[in-house]
C-alpha cells in the first residue's frame, strides 16, 4: 500500500495542492488507522478518494471565499489543475469538473476505468460514458483552441 | 501527436521529494493501527474454540518466557539520552541487529537517522525489532502460501521470541519519549498501551488458526 505514496504525491501536486507530500502522508496515516476499510486487493481507489477529500479540505481552508465560477465549480472535484502546456490547461479549464476528473484520473494518474469509477463513487458504465464524452469534448476544445492560436499567430505575423 | 498523447505528456512531473519516505512510513506505523480488524462477530463456535486455544497458547508462551510484553510500570522513565548523530544512531541499530534474527537469506537494510532529527536511545533498536518482525511475518505468509510447514514453524518461533523478549508495552499514560527500565536487555519495540500488541498477538493466532488474511495485509503494508 505504501508504494502508492508517490502516485498520491503526484496526484495532489497535479491538482494544485500546496503540500502534496503532506496530503499523501495524511492519506497513508488515515489508511493505517482504518486498515479494515481499505480493500486489500486494490487500495488505489480508496486512497485516491481519501486524498481527494483531503485536497478539498485543504482548498476550503486556503480559499474559504473562492473566486471560482460558482456555476462550474463542483465541490466533489478539485478545480485546480497544474500543467505547463497552456493549450491543454485551457482545454481542461473549459471541461466540466466531472469530465476533467475522469480524464485526468485515467491520463495522468493511471487509474483503470474500474478504479476511477470506484474512486469517484460512480458505476463503471457511468465512468466510461463520462470518459468517452470528456475525450470527445477535450479533442474538440483542443482543435478549437489550436485554430484560435493559429489565427492569432497569423494576425500577429501580418501586423508585424 | 494526438490529443490524448498531448494530454498525457502535459502531466506535470512529480515534485522533488522533500520528506524521507522511510521516516514517513516509520512515523505512520508507529501510530496505533486499526483495531476494528480484530473483531469478527460471525466467527463459528469451532473456530472460536480453536482461536481461544491458540490465544491461550500464545499467552502462555509469553508468560513463561521472561520479560514478555506485560511489564509493569516500575522503572519506566522519560528518555533523557538523545541520539542526534547518524553514526551514533547507526551503531545502536547495528548492535540491535546482532541480537535479532531475520529469515534465511535476508539481510538487514541500511537505516540511518534522518537529517535534522533527534531521537531517543531506544529508537534504533525499536526500528530493528520492527524490521525483524515484518520480515518474519512476510516469511510466514510466504510459507503459508507455499505450504512449507517447516518455514511456518520457524516463523512462529521467531515471532514468539520477538513478542516475548523484544516487545514491551509502555505503562498507560506514558509520554511519547518514554524509555523502558534500564535493567531490561533490549532491543525492544515499545507499544503504547492501546491494544496494539493485542492486535498483533491476535493476528498471529489467527494465522496459526488458518486465517492468515491480516498477516498477509500486515506484510503488504509494512514491507
Amino acid at each position: 500500500m505504501f508504494a502508492q505514496f508517490d502516485p498520491l504525491v503526484a496526484y495532489a501536486a497535479r491538482r494544485g495542492s500546496r503540500d502534496p507530500e503532506g496530503i499523501a502522508a495524511e492519506t497513508m496515516a488515515i489508511a493505517w488507522r482504518r486498515l479494515s476499510a481499505v480493500p486489500a486487493d486494490d487500495p488505489r481507489p480508496w486512497l485516491f478518494v481519501t486524498a481527494r477529500n483531503l485536497l478539498m479540505a485543504e482548498r476550503r481552508v486556503a480559499r474559504p471565499h473562492s473566486q471560482l465560477d460558482e456555476a462550474t465549480a463542483d465541490a466533489r472535484y478539485p478545480t485546480d489543475v497544474q500543467t505547463a502546456d497552456p493549450l491543454v490547461a485551457s482545454a481542461l479549464r473549459r471541461l466540466s469538473p466531472g469530465e476533467r476528473e475522469v480524464l485526468l484520473l485515467v491520463a495522468w494518474d493511471d487509474l483503470t476505468p474500474s478504479q476511477g469509477a470506484e474512486a469517484l463513487g460512480i458505476s463503471g458504465v457511468a465512468f466510461r460514458v463520462r470518459l468517452l464524452r470528456a475525450r470527445r469534448r477535450f479533442k474538440h476544445l483542443m482543435e478549437q483552441l489550436q485554430r484560435a492560436t493559429d489565427r492569432s499567430k497569423l494576425v500577429e505575423m501580418e501586423s508585424a | 501527436m494526438n490529443h490524448t498523447e498531448r494530454l498525457q505528456n502535459a502531466a506535470p512531473a512529480a515534485p522533488t521529494p522533500v520528506l524521507d519516505r522511510d521516516a514517513v512510513f516509520a512515523a505512520i506505523v508507529a501510530q496505533p493501527g486499526d483495531l476494528v480488524v480484530t473483531s469478527n462477530p460471525r466467527r463459528s463456535r469451532s473456530s472460536r474454540r480453536k482461536l481461544t486455544i491458540a490465544l491461550v497458547v500464545v499467552a502462555l508462551a509469553a508468560l513463561t518466557t521472561a520479560t514478555a510484553f506485560a511489564t509493569g510500570a516500575i522503572g519506566w522513565h522519560d528518555e533523557t539520552a538523545i541520539v542526534q548523530k547518524p553514526q551514533q544512531w547507526e551503531a545502536l541499530y547495528r548492535a540491535a541487529t546482532n541480537r535479532l534474527t531475520l529469515p534465511p537469506g535476508e539481510t538487514w537494510p541500511q537505516r540511518t537517522l534522518p537529517p535534522n532529527t533527534i531521537t531517543g536511545m531506544s529508537e534504533p533498536g525499536g526500528m530493528a525489532v520492527a524490521i525483524s518482525r515484518v520480515r518474519w511475518e512476510c516469511y510466514w505468509g510466504n510459507a503459508i502460501r507455499s505450504g512449507d510447514t517447516g518455514a511456518q514453524a520457524r516463523s512462529q518461533a521467531a515471532l514468539a521470541d520477538i513478542n516475548a523478549n523484544h516487545t514491551l508495552v509502555a505503562p498507560d499514560g506514558s509520554s511519547e519519549n518514554v524509555a523502558p527500565p534500564a535493567n531490561l536487555q533490549g532491543p525492544f519495540e515499545i507499544f503504547a498501551d492501546d491494544g496494539g500488541i493485542q492486535f498483533v498477538t491476535k493476528m498471529y493466532a489467527d494465522a496459526a488458526d488458518g486465517k492468515p488474511a491480516m498477516l498477509f495485509q500486515s506484510c503488504r503494508v509494512n514491507s
